[in-house]
Formats: C-alpha cells, structure tokens, sequence
C-alpha cells in the first residue's frame, strides 16, 4: 500500500533548545522534544494524550529569527532552530498570565479539594504573583453536581483539558465549552446519565473545579498514601493509584498525563473482603476439600500468580481446572495461532489508535471494554478512521464514532467472518489453500443467511481504499460460539495476509493470564472446589463461601493486559484470613509470598522469569510506559486448513444477550456502590411485543444452569428482538454463565408469577 | 464630508488636526468616510489602527465601545486566558475612565494588559484590538486625562453616537460567500465536526461541494502566506461535512430553522443550481416560502450536469442538495423550463422572483469557417451535460461512443476547458489537445495547480499561446484546424507584455472534435422583451452589486446569469444577499441592507488582507499539507474521485496552521 505523508513526518531534524542540541523528528512540536531532552516549559493547559489545546498561552518560547512568541505546546520544530525558553520578557508575560488567572478566583484553597496538589496554586507561587494588579466585575456562578463529579466554574480557568478527553479520548463528548468570553463555563450536555468517564475529566482538571462528588471534602491531598496498582476489571489492567489513608480507600487517580481510566476502574474500588480473621477450622475444611476434590471451578478474576498455584495443583492433585470463559478464549487463541503461528494476537491499543479504519466484530465493545472503545475514538478523532462496528445490536453511544454498522443474525459469525475476510483478502495474494477456501465460499447464501447484505461489504470496502493501517477488534461473542475455533482460524487470515492489528479482547477479569498460565478443562466433575464460584466448597472474596479470601485490593501480584503485558498490583487495604497460597502450601508446595510465583510464570506463553519486587511501574517524561514487561510472542505448530463453513444457525425469535452494563464487569463491581444501577432485563418495543412481555413484569430464565429473575424493561432507543441481560450482579453464580452470549429467551412459565 | 482629520491605519499617520485645511494630508485607503447613503461617518476603528472623520469625536469612548465590542465578540469565544480575562479588563477599565471614575493607574494597567494580550493571544483579534485603543491613548490623551483629572464623564458617553461592528477576516473578506473560515477550521482543530459544520453553513450551505471544488480565492488571502504557504482552507471544509454524511447525523443548521411562516408571502426561484439553491435555504431558515423551477429533471444545475464526477462526486453534491430542499418552506418543480411567458405570470403570483439560472451557452471560438451545425462541433456546455446525465444518473448514452479513439481539440483555459479534456480522455479519445491563448502560469492562475498538473498527467496535451484560425470540414464533419502561434512581447517601455502572432508558426491539427470551451453565455430568451432589463456591457443581468435586485423591481438575480460564468462559491455569496435583501423586500417592497451587510461591502472596499504585513508569533517554515490523489493510471479511465481528502492528520495540522485572524472594525456613526 502506497504511503502518502505530505507533510513528511519522521524526517530526522537537529535543534537547539536553551544551547542544547537536540535530534528529533519532524512533526514534533517544540514542547515534546523539550521534554525528551529533560528541558522544563510551563504550561497550564497541556495534556500530553491529546492535541495541543493552547488555551493557556504559558508555553510560550523565543525562536531566534522569528518575531514575536512561539507557542511551543503546538508548533511544530523546524531544522535548525534555536530556541530559548527563558527570558525576562517570558516570565514577565507568564507572570502576567497567571495573575489573569487569579482574576477572581475564590481565596478558598482551605477548603478546596485540589488544594495540594493544584497547577494553579503552583504556578502562581511559581511566577511569584503576590499581588493582583488587575480587577473586573465578579460573577455568580453556582455549583453543579453531575452525578459522579461535581463542577464549580468560579474554580475553572477553562484551560479545556476535560472537554478534550471527552472528545479525544472517552468519545462521549459528554462535556462542552459554552462561549462566554469572561462568563465562559464547560457544560455537560448529556446530564441525564451519569456518565462514568467524567471521572477522567476530574481527573485531568488542574484546579479544584472538577472534583468527584463522593471525595468531596473528606481529606486532604496530601493526607492520603499512594499505592500503585493496576485495575483488575475489564482485562484492560489499566495503570492506576488506590489512595488510602486509615485502612480505607478514599479514591483511584490515575497518570492521567499519558493514560485513561474508566469508571470501573475510577469508582470501583469498595470491593475489599472486610473484617475477615483466620479461622483454621475452616482453613483446615478448604485443604481437605481441595485435596479430595475432582474439579476447580474458579472465576477469571485472580492473579496471574494464583492462577500458576491452581496450575500446581493441578498438576499435583490431577484435579480438573474449570473457568469457562477463560477455557472458551484459550480454544479461540489456540485456533488462531494454528494459523498465525504465534501465541498472541498481533495488536496492540496503540495500534488501534493509530488505525486509518478499525473493525469490531462479535462484541459491544463499549461495554465490554471501554479502553478498547477508547481507542478506537482516538483513532476516530486523530485519522478521522473508519469504524466498521458488526454485530446484531447497534450501539447508539457508539454512532458519533462508528461510520457504519453492520447488523448480523446472531449465531452467523462464522458466515459473516468469512464474508468479511473475503471481501477484505480480494485483492491481496494468499496460498492456493486460502484462495480456494475463498472462492469457494457461497457469498450470496452466506450473505442471505447471516443478513450482511453484499452492497454493505461492497460500501465498507469502497470507504477503505487507497487506506492502510487497519485494525480488527474482536470479542467475546466469538470465543464460546460453537464454531469458535473455525471463526479464530478465519479471522487469524487477516493478521497473517492482510496485515491487520488485531486486537482480539479477552473476556473481563484476568481471563488472558489464565488462559495462558492454566491448563484448563472442558467440564467440571465429581466434587467441586470453587474459587469465587458456587462449588460443594467454595473459597470466597466476596465473602459468602466457606473459607474467605482477599479480593483483589488486597493481594499483591499481576495481570495480563489486553494490551499483552505483565502488570503489578499491590496491595490497597489489608486482609486478615487465609489465601490461595496457604492452601497450596498445606498441599506441600512451597513458597513463603504468593508473589514468588510471579518470576515461575510459563516462559513458554511468553512470560519473563522476573521477581515481582523488580517489576517497574512508570511512564517516563515522554509517556512511554515502563509497567511490568510485554509478553514476548512464541512460535507454535502451524495448522492453515480451514473447514467449510458449517449451515449457519441464525436465532430467530426472542434473543436474550449476557452483557454487562458499562462500568460493571463481574460480581466485584457489583459490590461498589458509585457504579451500582438497578439491574433489569431490557428489550426493545419490539421484543416486548414478540415475547408479550409487558414493561416492570417480572420474569424467570435459566442459562447455563443459572436462574435469573429479572424485571423486564422496555428501552425506547433499543430496536429489535434482543435484550439485555447483564449477569455481573449474580454473585459466585456470576462466572458459570460462560456459554455462547445469545440465547432463545425461554421464560419458565410457573415462576413468572413468583415477581409479580 | 470633513475628510480625514487623523488617521493610524496600516502604518500611515496622518494627524491633520491643527492644519488648515489646504494642508491636510490625504489618505491613501477607502476609509467608511460615509457609513450608508446620506448617513455620515465619525470615526473608523479596526485591527490595524484608527481614522477620525469627526473634529467632535470622543476619544475615550470611542475606545471604550471598541473595548466593548472585543467583549462582545469574546462572548463567542473566551478560548484563551490572555482574549478571555484580558478583554475584560480593558473595558472595565476603559468604561471606567469614561465615566469619568477612572485613575491613571487604570492607563498604566491597560497598558500593561494590551502588551500581554498582544503577545501572548491566540487570536488575532486579541492581539490587535489592543492597538488602536493605544493609539487613542496616546494621540487624544488629553482627553482620557480630562476624564481622569475631573472625574466627569467623557464627552458623548452614554450619548448620541452610534457604533456598528463587524468581525472579519483577510479570508472571509475575499471569499465571495463571506464564510466565516476559522470558525470551521477551529472545529477541525478541535475535533468537533459537527461545529465546524456548522460554522460553514452561516452562509454556505454547499459545504460538500465548496470543500471539493472551490477555486478558493481566500487561500490567496491566507495571512499564512506571509509566512510560508496559505493554508489549505478548501479542503478543510470537507471534513465537517463528510463527517455529517458519515454519521448520519440529522442535517446540521447553523442556527435553529425558523418556523414556516404561512403569511401567504412566496419567492419564485428560477434555476436549482448553486444560486437558485443557496437563496432558497436561507429563506426558508427565515420561515418564508421559496419555491424553485427547475428545467432539467435533475438538480444542482451545472454542478451537477457540468462539473464532472470525479471531481464532484454526485452523492455528495445530493447530500448539499437534499439540505436544501429537505426544508420545509422550499419546494421544486423539475422539468419545469421558465420562459418569457412564464416568467411573467410568476411575476405576477409571487412576491418576489430571483433569477438563477446561470449562464448555459457555450460561446464559439470566432475562427474562419465556424459552424456550429458541422458535424465534430461540440460545445463544451452540451457535451459535458451529456457525459454526466450518462455517468450520474444513467440519462442518454455513453459519450464514449462519440469519443472512442478519436482526435479532440478544446479551446479554453478555464475549468470548464479542464472538465472537457479530463473527461475526453476517460471517454477514450485517442489524442486530446487544448489550446490556450495564454501560457502555463495563466492557466495554473484561472484554474487551480492541481487541476492543471493531473490533466498533463492524464495524457492532455497544452499547446499555450495558440488560437484557431481556421475550421475545415468536409462538408459533413470537422477534418482539420489551422492554428496560430503567439508568442509574448515584453513592452519596452515597461508596460503589459503584448501577445504578437509569430510568422511561420503556422500549423495544422488534424481531429474528429472541436470543442470550444472559451466561456459561456446567459440564455435571454427567458428575459421579456417589454420588461427592459437593463443587462451589464458583457450582456448579463445588471443589479447594484449590493441588494442583487434588477431594474425591475421584485424581480432579483444572482449567480452567473447576474455576474457571467464565474464561481460556485461567488453565485453563493450573492445569492445570500439577495435572499436576505428579499426576505425584507416582500414585506415592505424596499431594497435595504443590513449594517452587517454595510460594513461587509466597506471591509470589501477597504480590504482586509495585507501582503506586505510581517507575521510575528508563529513558526514559519511548516508545510501546508496536500491530500493524498489517485494514481493516474488508478482514474484516467474511470470516473472515481481523483482528491481522496485530507487524513486526519493531516487535517489537524493544517488546522493547527491556521492564525486565526479574527479582526474587529467599528464605525461610530
């Protein structure tokens, strides 16, 4: 594919900042390679994860032979230039910069949550400004609370930051900036929800005007201890900081510099397994259940270092390993690597940013991951990318992003896969076996039955010509689909031939570490252990089983990210009882700290035979990440032969599809009052009608085994015969429900009573 | 009037204040001396320094209400801590000297705040208003400290004196359409489509098609290129609405369409192209009915028939077209051919009638022998309706069953020349030629670099400085041309260059086409005879250039067939006028303009872009960026879009070019 790159980016340049000389390359402004040199510019409204905003005017430098200031935050260096950023005149317009920003703004820094760690307080003492020269008419402006954040504008300076991650980064573009020259305010336009992300944009604030609600005025800053850790929710591992002080956490913040959090990872931290002491009968019960036990069923969500103890056991006891959604993801990437010829998918989260299109298949992305999401809004709002979103919902929060969406029967993923691929392999050269595999796919019965029409493809392969850069990002649907393997092997073409970044999403917990670290089974037998799932015994952080463990704030150790890496956690709040290691011991393995299983992770999947304690945790001056280590990708047997598509079994009828509600990922979520929603099974008008279901009627069904009473709820922007049944407030019954997402609704007739 | 009594604009100081008048110095730029009609002008205040026309003027308060204006404009932006606190400020302090309570500390806090707003905004707007208010500080000091050392108020202060303002900008200005430019470049830069948009659409509502085929007169206005290259301003444009067709977003209005009026008040619009649709959207924003007659059963007049696919792709234009016509208060009546006898009786039954049907007659090369009638006689106007009715919308037949294999000659140098012999080649001609009168710089000049480099691409063969003599046929068709060769001869005396035909350059072309595409005129037939419509010296509808009415009152023109063949982007712009001018005319029967209107026509006058003005306070030396094309061998056989736009990175870059050269002008009155 030709490169077009006009304004020849990445040519090598030589400059000089304060008599430093610097090499860099073009298309960097004057700030970032100020910053890769170590040399400080102050700036007020800058974020390094979005475009400059150049709102504050602080960045300001001299180049020589150029009259006037340069903003460096947004232009460009050029060759040869020779550029100085302190000067008598420069602290003189910085400093009158900041006494503007102090123009009324309320003495209140005793009471105000940012006092502490606030830009504008440190700049102020900064440049010196102790006395204010200029005054205007003050104004009323009242506080507003929006739900997780509250925003004060008599605190804001409108240095743009938050608007900016809401529309660069979390794509909800929730928050706007409502003109207004000196009476200028950041509004919420979207008020109605309480959108999770605006805790990303109290995040970035540099004052005290966004703040969350919750931790408004109940300690100061500087008060609070900071422990870094990783977010154990969605997979995403998202770096992060639990700030504690007495045993309680009190907030998450993140680096919001170069990286994002959602608001599970923002607000769902109130999960710890409280109070809990050692009881040694109990402990001794748990030993002997795990020695006599047939099978472990156990939730994903756990640490990389537990997940290898339960491995040991394994192979010390035979027992069976049971983590069905885990189980079905490992199927799907051993598939995919039979062609690929490597233990991991190609992509990475950057990839998908930098993408020119992106295509989703089999999952709703924004709720299954939102860092996933985030990215493909990156890649929206900086290369304008073409977003292609298959799947049977459409997502409407997702339509400010997606250019078209692609509606599928469910159940036909693997005709609509093959669809995609040969529409996208067209024109690219494959071996004989592919081609054939292609042209002898039947595209007007695959397209008939799976309902993607050819002029759909025919549109979406228009839109991507003359384009590069491609990523594919697939999901949960997939991996339990009866047709999984055959569906991996199809889509694993893409990486191969096509040079796609694809991203296949693992399912929420540390499903990707365990599918890596466990040799897992198919079917549980026989007497049962449970980890965090209902079992004849079951070990519970959530504290309702019949030995307690800590939840996931309270251990320390790693998770594998859908980014592929290898991140620490530390532990946040302090745990009394008994853990997995303990067990293992009792059994005869031998290590002191669970954590001395983190440098005996498979070596073979990629993991480096690291200790924990020298694990790094930072992003530098420039934002490269330096958390844990990337797992390295390992060759495997190769194995191209693709089946025929088998008669695709579309649903008909009223479909009920497991998909937690943003923000909530497992049983631990659910826990966290801030993100807590009623939980209703919600359906179109549509469906209503097709299941003569009424709105507030309460239901029963069963899927895999596990009953759901549900209050059916009719949703006005939904369309179609599907709904949505979220099933992360199911407790340890939560991880059993592990089948393919689509199911006939089948409501058991003599309990639909029962609720009303 | 009184004249000039002191003046700072652009660098020329003129302070006639204590001279008798046969002293005076004379300004040498169109100054509003007179605001409108018999309405006098006191002072002008701007962007590049102040003129004072009044002996009574108040100095103080004229820099206070110039003061209140920036307030007034940064209540629409605010976008920068210097612009947002610093234009405050001024005026708090500035009203406060006025009313006679101000301190000359106040004067040194001003100070000091214009130097930080001069240095540090990010507009220009922030960072010249405040110069001509130093200016009055400095030159009617005396004033400022009357008001200071009495305590009174300034002279005229809440009193008797109008101030009317405009923002500009040197981009704005030149564009025909008055398209506020950094508005929809901002949104590009901020990532919020929707809003740049929206920005274009104030009055431009072709954001499709003027982000695809404007020869974009504001890039040469582009204050950037006082410092490396103008900013890609066209294609910028795109983004905004592209971004609206991919999302499907519901259409984007600048501001929330009134509703329909149903006062029994109607406009007729003859013609459904650029003009005819430009006047309709804007009246029926207003609520008022506007009802267009088309002639062709497809609309978008010669955009849509002329402009060929690969340059206008025609799903796109129907987006621009579908705005339009998806307002309420507008309807269409295809296949609807407006003649004399018809315009009389729409006359008759509307309240006002707009004129827009173009200017659809190919004029003929004026050679020996030229017949139209021959067969291989072509105008460039018929052929091109018949490439794209075929192309985009499956109407006739193929022109390559005329042009396969064949020989074809086009006279012209314009767009519409381009358009034929781009699209001669992807119909199959075997040789295309265009001849042109003038050379290579010229015709990169009329038409735009692109278009000129990817025709040479594309295999067309430019013979410059030529013209046809003479046509032979053999009685049924075109056989042969004698072409004349020119060559150019610097005046000696230092005058224009004079094109002088050479001896013995001489030479034949042998071809199967002759298709002149030297420029097009206005079908009158449709004009009554009895109305006497006075027409301008090149024979097209003549108005005052302001309120676009004719001689005949009610009835109004706009676009090509009020101007001669000219832009998309000018027939916009005058259309917009006359819509405005129209949606008061039905009401009391008069023809007025808005201030806005008056100081847009003023800025015109004066104008706003100044090559010769250093740039400070941005990096030079930062390329513009150039959207990626089809290879040639990718499009010269097919009718796919040649300009694949920008990337977003790119777009980004080049929207973070942009200065933003918001200027403010006032004229006390």
């Amino acid at each position: 594919m030709s490169v077009h790159n006009s304004i020849n980016t990445g040519k090598p340049i030589t400059l000089t900042i304060d008599g430093k000389t610097c090499q860099s390359t073009f298309g960097k402004t004057i700030l970032e390679i100020a910053r890769e040199n170590d040399i400080y510019i102050p700036t007020m409204c800058y974020l390094t994860k979005v475009k400059p905003i150049a709102s504050c005017r602080m960045c300001i430098v001299d180049v020589e032979g150029v009259d006037g200031v340069i903003l460096s935050c947004q232009e460009k260096a050029t060759e040869g230039a020779v550029i100085t950023t302190e000067t008598e005149e420069l602290y003189k317009e910085r400093q009158n910069i900041m006494t503007l920003y102090n123009v009324n703004h309320p003495l209140e820094c005793g009471v105000c949550d940012k006092s502490g760690e606030c830009d504008l307080q440190n700049k102020t003492m900064e440049f010196d400004v102790d006395t204010q020269i200029f005054t205007t008419r003050d104004q009323h402006r009242p506080v507003e609370n929006w739900g997780h954040v509250s925003y004060d504008p008599a605190l804001c300076i409108m240095c743009e930051k938050c608007v900016r991650v809401s529309t660069e980064i979390t794509g909800d573009e929730a928050l706007q900036l409502k003109f207004g020259g000196y009476s200028s305010t950041i509004v919420n336009i979207k008020k109605e929800k309480n959108y999770a992300s605006l805790g990303e944009a109290a995040a970035v604030c540099p004052v005290g005007a966004l703040v969350d609600t919750n931790f408004k005025y109940t300690t100061n800053a500087w008060e609070l201890e900071k422990i870094p850790s990783a977010c154990p929710h969605c997979g995403g591992g998202c770096q992060m900081t639990y700030e504690v002080k007495h045993d309680k956490i009190y907030r998450m913040t993140n680096n919001f510099e170069f990286t994002s959090l959602c608001g599970a990872g923002r607000y769902g931290f109130d999960y710890d397994n409280k109070n809990v002491s050692k009881d040694a009968k109990a402990f001794a019960a748990a030993v002997e259940a795990v020695k006599n036990a047939d099978s472990i069923l156990f939730a994903p969500q756990i640490t990389n270092e537990e997940a290898l103890i339960l491995q040991k056991i394994k192979e010390k006891t035979g027992v069976k390993l049971i983590s069905g959604e885990a189980r079905a993801y490992q199927k799907f990437m051993q598939a995919y690597a039979e062609v690929t010829g490597k233990t991991l998918y190609s992509g990475r989260l950057k990839g998908i940013s930098e993408s020119k299109a992106v295509i989703v298949l089999g999952t709703k992305i924004y709720d299954d991951s939102p860092t996933v999401k985030y990215h493909i809004n990156m890649a929206s709002k900086w290369h304008r990318a073409r977003v292609a979103y298959m799947h049977p919902l459409e997502d409407l929060e997702m339509k400010n992003i997606v250019t078209q969406f692609i509606k599928y029967e469910a159940g036909t993923e693997e005709g609509v896969s093959a669809l995609l691929v040969e529409m996208l392999l067209r024109e690219i050269d494959v071996p004989e076996s592919v081609k054939s595999f292609l042209s002898d796919l039947d595209i007007g019965n695959l397209s008939a039955e799976s309902n993607v029409g050819e002029e759909e493809l025919e549109a979406l392969r228009k839109s991507l010509i003359k384009k590069s850069g491609f990523s594919l990002v697939v999901g949960s649907d997939l991996y339990a689909h009866p047709r999984a393997a055959q569906i991996a092997k199809i889509l694993a073409l893409l990486e191969k031939y096509a040079d796609f970044n694809v991203v296949c999403v693992p399912p929420a917990g540390n499903a990707m570490g365990v599918s890596l670290i466990c040799d897992l089974d198919d079917d549980a037998e026989g007497l049962t252990v449970g980890y965090n799932v209902a079992a004849d015994f079951t070990l519970s952080a959530l504290g309702d089983g019949d030995l307690d463990m800590p939840a996931l704030n309270q251990q320390e150790g790693t998770l594998t990210t859908n980014d592929k890496r290898v991140v620490p956690m530390n532990v946040a709040l302090p745990y009394g009882g008994y853990v997995l290691n303990d067990i293992a011991n009792a059994l005869g393995l031998n290590a002191e700290y669970t954590i001395e299983y983190t440098k005996a992770l498979p070596a073979d999947k990629g993991f480096e035979a690291l200790e924990f304690d020298s694990l790094p945790d930072y992003f530098d001056t420039v934002g490269t990440e330096h958390r844990g280590y990337l797992l390295s990708e390992q060759e495997t047997a190769l194995n191209e032969t693709l089946d025929e598509i088998a008669e695709l079994d579309g649903f008909d009828g009223a479909i009920v599809y497991q998909c937690n509600p943003k923000e909530q990922f497992s049983a631990f979520t659910s826990k966290c009052e801030p993100i807590t929603e009623e939980v209703f099974l919600s359906g179109s008008k549509q469906f209503a009608t097709a299941t003569k279901l009424s709105d507030g009627e309460s239901i029963s069904f069963i899927i895999d085994g596990v009953t759901f009473k549900r209050v059916f709820k009719i949703d006005t922007s939904m369309k179609g015969t599907i709904a949505l049944n979220p099933c992360y407030d199911m407790g340890l019954s939560a991880p059993l429900v592990s089948s393919y997402r689509f199911s006939r609704l089948e409501i058991m007739q003599e309990n639909s009573k029962i609720g009303s | 009037m009184s004249g000039v009594i002191f003046s700072t604009w652009r660098d020329e100081f003129i302070d006639n204040r204590d001279k008798p008048s046969e002293e005076w110095s004379q300004t040498a730029f169109k100054l509003p001396e007179t605001y409108h009609g018999d309405t006098g002008s006191k002072a002008f205040i701007g962007w590049d320094g102040v003129a004072i026309f009044d002996e009574d003027i108040d100095a103080v308060e004229l820099a206070n209400q110039y003061a209140a204006q920036y307030q007034e404009y940064s209540e629409a932006c605010g976008r920068c801590a210097p612009g947002r606190w610093g234009g405050r400020i001024l005026y708090d302090l500035l009203d406060k000297i006025a009313r006679g309570e101000g301190s000359h500390d106040d004067i040194t806090h001003l100070k000091e705040i214009s130097q930080t707003m001069m240095v540090t905004s990010k507009c220009e707007i922030g960072k010249t208003v405040p110069k001509p208010i130093l200016d009055l500080m400095e030159y009617y000091k005396d004033q400022f400290d009357t008001c200071i050392d009495d305590q009174i108020p300034s002279k005229h202060y809440n009193g008797d004196t109008s101030y009317i303002a405009k923002v500009t900008a040197p981009c704005t200005d030149m564009c025909p359409a008055h398209v506020d430019i950094p508005a929809y470049i901002e949104g590009v830069r901020d990532m919020v489509f929707t809003e740049s948009l929206q920005a274009t659409r104030q009055t431009m509502p072709l954001a499709h098609t003027c982000g695809r085929v404007c020869p974009h007169p504001c890039e040469d206005a582009c204050r950037r290129m006082n410092l490396d290259e103008p900013i890609s301003i066209m294609e910028l444009k795109r983004i905004g609405a592209d971004y609206e067709t991919d999302h499907e977003v519901p259409w984007l209005h600048p501001s929330e369409p009134k509703p329909a009026r149903n006062d029994g008040k109607k406009i007729a619009i003859i013609g459904a192209g650029p003009a005819g649709l430009t006047a309709a959207y804007y009246l029926a924003l207003e609520g008022i009915q506007a009802d267009i007659f088309e002639e062709l059963p497809v609309n978008g007049g010669e955009v849509a028939v002329g402009v060929p696919e690969y340059r206008m792709p025609i799903d796109k234009y129907n987006k621009d077209i579908d705005f339009v016509l998806d307002m309420p208060t507008v309807s269409i009546t295809n296949n609807h051919r407006v003649t004399a006898d018809r315009l009389k009786e729409l006359d008759e039954e509307y309240d006002a009638v707009m004129l827009g049907f173009g200017a659809r007659l190919s004029k003929k090369v004026r050679a020996a022998n030229e017949n139209t009638k021959m067969g291989g006689y072509w105008g460039a106007i018929d052929m091109l309706d018949k490439v794209n009715l075929w192309h985009k919308y499956d109407i006739g037949s193929p022109v390559s069953n005329e042009l396969e294999g064949k020989t074809v000659v086009c006279v012209g140098g314009g767009f519409t020349s381009m358009d034929v012999v781009r699209c001669s080649i992807r119909e199959g001609a075997k040789k295309v030629i265009m001849l042109y009168r003038r050379d290579e710089k010229t015709i990169i000049r009329n038409t735009t670099y692109e278009e000129y480099h990817e025709a040479v691409e594309e295999g067309v063969e430019f013979i410059f400085h030529s013209a046809i003599e003479e046509i032979f046929d053999d009685g049924d068709n075109i056989t042969k041309l004698k072409v004349n060769m020119f060559e150019l001869v610097p005046d000696p005396d230092g005058g224009r260059a004079q094109l002088v035909k050479m001896e013995d350059g001489d030479f034949e072309i042998e071809c199967d086409y002759l298709i002149p595409a030297v420029s097009q005129a206005l079908d009158t037939q449709i004009l009554p005879e009895e109305w006497e419509l006075e027409m301008t010296s090149w024979n097209s509808i003549l108005t005052n250039g302001k309120d676009y009415m004719t001689t005949r009152p009610g009835l109004f023109a706009a676009g090509d067939c009020e101007y001669g063949p000219m832009t998309i982007v000018n027939a916009v712009g005058q259309a917009r006028r006359a819509a405005s001018v129209m949606s008061r005319y039905i009401y009391d029967g008069k023809c007025t303009l808005l201030d806005d209107e008056i100081m847009e026509d003023h800025l015109a006058k004066l104008k706003v872009y100044d090559k010769n003005e250093k740039i400070t306070g941005w990096m030079p030396g930062l390329p513009r960026a150039v959207s990626e094309k089809l290879e040639t061998e990718e499009r010269k056989d097919n009718q796919k879009e040649v300009n694949l736009g920008f990337t977003g990175e790119e777009a980004i870059a080049e929207a973070e070019r942009c200065m933003r050269c918001y200027y403010i002008s006032m004229v006390a009155v």
